[in-house]
């Protein structure tokens, strides 16, 4: 694209920061170089939001980790809990009750619809249409209603889902309250539906990843399945009880930011299936592994590996634990979607766009800092 | 019992006479010497591991050693291979695999180099990641003293509200 069009006029290069103070961005920046209107090339500079997580863990017991596993992203706490607890369950051989497995996709896809629709509020501000933003977090408000009755925390659920099972049993009417929440959300999917022709205008055609550069620039997700990818972590290696349930994989061929964001749509819609399914079949029973049942403080974690992956809002999450037979995990890698998305693909699709469409492909990516600075 | 992971362990391991195991479904572990890291590498993703998860490091500072695990997935057979490799604590150094996975390994090899100070032959840019301002340190090192850091770094002496921090 920049190699068609003219030079641009002496003195209109300058270097343009985008983030980390700007305020669609995140703790995030994006260095761009630019010639006239275009980017011509884009770096990205993470770390604001680098905590350490990884060598945190080694310092701590499982029990204690299922809560830090929250931070790991602030937008999506309890599938990044799921996948920590998956990890410790494997590592250390837990069997998990049924029921619990079932609370625990419940509140995962809980989370996802939550994210997603942030993921819609955000974008719709990015293309200028602010009424999408303010629904998005007042319908937001419902979920974190329910994560209050049901985790005791609005944001955070404190390490809700943790080795074992979880926390908490649903409290008396929680499944009513769950069903009137979703009622709710098919609403406001209907009113994102009705398409805002700015969005559309801004989003179509715009910061298109072709199906092999995603594969290449290690894309995952959504984003690569607005790329025409059918691939669901979910589907491929079903973990808990997606096996058993009946949902579908949403995909895009064109893969500009338009799809992206549509695939986010479907994919609530997918959600409220999933959740209505699984509380439709909710068995009885314990909610955690007896042993469990009070905070293990002293555990000791067998020697040997597991890598765990789990499809969470943004795309694939990993955990890559090795324990050497201590109270604490001797290794914990944490395998984040944003990291790729944040770094290569960005600065991929950054390349040649116009200044006015940096919002919009930087948030159709559906980006969150936390669990790429980790 | 005959499985697709049981029957490519088996492929893998009499091409490059490397040791394996299957841990469960979908899941391989390789282990091999840095010297056949490349070649193995390729094999695999001609093979249709197009997709690298991550790669991480372990220090392991009573054996001396860093273990790089390479963590690949098929989106054609639905199985992730790990292949680990391990090399020596006092001269980390190792072939980049940029030339295999490109971007998506630059970036993985990048956050190594910084939090454990491995060096990638062969990868282009190498330039700190998360942290900024900090000069041959890394972090994520087993025999790393972050309190000793962060005293050093941060902390003033003089200062009476922060000279707590020296005990």
């Amino acid at each position: 694209m920049i190699d068609e069009m003219e030079p641009a006029p002496k003195g209109t290069d300058y270097d343009l920061y985008f983030g980390p103070a700007h305020p669609g961005s995140g703790n995030f920046g994006v260095k761009l170089k630019v010639a006239g209107e275009i980017v011509v090339s884009a770096r990205a500079d993470p770390g604001y939001l680098h905590r350490g997580f990884e060598k945190l863990m080694e310092y701590r017991t499982p029990i204690q980790n299922a809560v830090l596993s929250d931070r790991l992203c602030v937008l999506e706490p309890l599938n990044w809990n799921l996948v920590h607890a998956e990890a410790v369950d494997e590592l250390m051989d837990i069997d998990v009750p049924e029921r619990a497995k079932y609370i625990r996709v419940i509140m995962a896809e809980l989370s996802r619809i939550q994210s997603h629709i942030i993921w819609y509020g955000v974008f719709s501000l990015g293309t200028g249409f602010d009424t999408g933003f303010k629904m998005a977090f007042g319908y937001r408000d419902y979920i974190l209603d329910l994560f209050e009755l049901i985790t005791g925390g609005r944001v955070y659920p404190a390490g809700y889902i943790c080795p074992g099972g979880v926390r908490r049993d649903f409290p008396n009417g929680a499944r009513d309250k769950i069903l009137k929440v979703l009622d709710k959300m098919g609403e406001m999917i209907k009113l994102e539906e009705l398409e805002n022709p700015a969005l559309g205008a801004r989003a179509k055609g715009v910061g298109i990843l072709k199906v092999k550069d995603a594969i290449r620039l290690g894309a995952t997700g959504p984003v690569l399945r607005g790329s025409g990818m059918k691939t669901d972590v979910r589907k491929d290696e079903p973990y808990e009880i997606y096996d058993r349930l009946d949902f579908e994989v949403p995909v895009r061929k064109e893969g500009d930011a338009y799809a992206r964001y549509w695939i986010g749509i479907e994919e609530m819609k997918q959600s409220i299936k999933i959740i209505k399914q699984a509380l439709k079949e909710l068995p009885e029973g314990e909610v955690i592994d007896p042993s469990w049942k009070k905070p293990k403080l002293s555990v000791k974690i067998p020697k040997g590996e597991v890598y765990v992956r789990n499809e969470v809002a943004r795309g694939e999450a990993a955990v890559y634990m090795v324990g050497d037979g201590g109270s604490k995990p001797y290794r914990c890698k944490i395998r984040g979607p944003d990291f790729l998305h944040m770094i290569p693909v960005l600065e991929y699709l950054l390349k040649g766009a116009q200044i006015a469409d940096v919002p919009a492909i930087y948030w159709s990516l559906n980006i969150c800092p936390a669990d790429m600075d980790r | 019992m005959d499985t697709k992971e049981t029957g490519l362990l088996d492929e893998i391991k009499s091409k490059f006479k490397v040791d394996g195991r299957v841990q469960r479904e979908q899941r391989i572990w390789i282990s091999t010497d840095g010297s056949k890291l490349m070649e193995v590498c390729k094999w695999l993703k001609d093979g249709g591991f197009t997709h690298l998860s991550a790669i991480s490091a372990t220090d392991w500072l009573k054996d001396g050693k860093y273990e790089l695990t390479y963590h690949l997935w098929s989106y054609d057979d639905n199985i992730l291979v790990t292949v680990k490799t391990k090399i020596d604590r006092k001269n980390p150094s190792i072939d980049s695999v940029v030339p295999v996975w490109e971007e998506n390994a630059q970036i993985h090899e990048r956050e190594l180099h910084e939090l454990f100070g491995v060096k990638f032959k062969g990868n282009p840019d190498l330039s700190p990641l998360f942290l900024e301002d900090q000069e041959d340190v890394h972090p994520f090192r087993k025999d790393f003293n972050w309190r000793e850091h962060v005293r050093e770094k941060f902390y003033n002496k003089e200062n009476e509200r922060e000279a707590v921090y020296y005990d």
